[in-house]
């Protein structure tokens, strides 16, 4: 998919209501909490994000979270499609394995899941269901000049 | 390291000036910066053409895991101090008797920019107090309130620090509603000028040139 399809995609994504960005703003500490709790746990983490990126993954949550609170409060569809591809580059080529990513991004889904009230997943979801399954595109930028670690 | 997809383009004039900063070699990167504006150049070309780009392809470089954060550090801190070198320069003999605090966003660490923009306040001779990166809101608006304000600038330049921006000004109003608030830094390339269309005495330049040339209609009352 190119860039322009997916900020096509991220513009279909309906903007979630005043109440549900508060919802998510004020819980973000304890999501981020939560989701390092359980990605440290992971017995094959350093497979994932490399032996010295641990630090640099808590962080990357910790910005997502902070990413994310910005798009639900104002949408803009450009702006999250290059961060996103920013992102993925930034990660990957510090080596973050595309394996990363679809572990964290399941594990926000899990987490928001049990975190959200049911009205604020249904409102956050979208966008977090647009990461995961466009995860390939994301990457695609990168994928000629791959990281030599994978 | 690793290889990766090859980098945007460098304006040539950049480039002298970029590898001095990568080799932390700050006599060189001096030279450099003196010898354009002995050509015939201006501060605010200088900061456009060869600081800033030089700047965000250091950004790009960390981005592809080319170069350390120690790397990046090295490079911004010669940077602010080759732009505190042309100090001569930039304080105007002409003071208007008009202040400007400038400081980016709190959890912002990126300064350079709001430096910049403190440049071009004192070009026109304007008296910018400068306060850097992470700026705790309490204490802007208590300085904004110890002595006459006459404009407050907000630098963000990470897209994601945009709720934290909108509750300074959201504060700022608040508080001291007469004082025009003008916002800036790559954080805002999408969204600025939308940003400041949305709010009462809020502005939004995309660029120096562009700050450069409405600084003098902040100044008149």
């Amino acid at each position: 998919m190119k860039t322009t399809e997916l900020i096509a995609t991220a513009e279909a994504i309906p903007v979630p209501a005043a109440d549900i960005v508060a919802e998510y703003e004020a819980k973000r500490e304890s999501l981020v909490a939560r989701v390092n709790e359980i990605m440290l746990a992971r017995s094959d983490l350093d497979a994932l994000i490399g032996a010295d990126n641990h630090a640099m993954m808590t962080d990357n949550h910790a910005n997502h979270a902070r990413f994310v609170t910005a798009v639900l409060a104002r949408m803009d569809p450009g702006q999250l499609v290059d961060t996103v591809l920013w992102v993925f580059g930034a990660y990957r080529a510090h080596g973050f394995r595309k394996a990363y990513w679809s572990a964290q991004l399941d594990t926000w889904a899990e987490v928001l899941r049990a975190d959200l009230s049911a009205e604020a997943f249904a409102d956050v979801y979208p966008i977090y269901n647009g990461f995961i399954v466009n995860q390939p595109s994301f990457f695609a930028p990168t994928e000629d000049h791959p990281p030599t670690a994978h | 390291m690793s290889e990766t997809a090859p980098l945007p383009d460098l304006p040539a004039v950049a480039q002298p000036y970029l590898d001095a900063v990568l080799a932390g070699d700050r006599l060189t990167a001096s030279r450099v910066a003196s010898a354009f504006l002995v050509s015939g150049r201006s501060i605010i070309e200088l900061y456009q053409e060869m600081i800033q780009p030089a700047l965000y392809r250091v950004g790009d470089l960390w981005e592809h895991n080319l170069i350390s954060v120690a790397v990046e550090h090295m490079a911004t801190a010669i940077s602010e101090r080759i732009m505190n070198e042309r100090y001569g320069d930039i304080i105007a003999a002409q003071r208007i008797g008009r202040r400007a605090l400038i400081a980016s966003v709190e959890k912002e660490m990126h300064q350079v920019g709001a430096k910049m923009v403190s440049d071009v306040f004192e070009m026109h001779g304007w008296d910018a107090v400068y306060l850097g990166a992470n700026t705790p809101l309490d204490d802007l608006v208590e300085m904004a309130r110890s002595q006459p304000t006459d404009l407050i600038g907000l630098s963000l330049s990470v897209c994601f620090h945009l709720p934290i921006m909108e509750r300074m000004i959201d504060r700022i109003q608040q508080d001291l509603p007469r004082i025009p608030i003008l916002i800036g830094g790559q954080g805002l390339k999408a969204v600025g000028a939308r940003v400041a269309e949305e709010r009462r005495n809020v502005f939004y330049y995309a660029d120096l040139t562009k700050l450069d040339l409405s600084v003098d209609a902040f100044s008149r009352d």
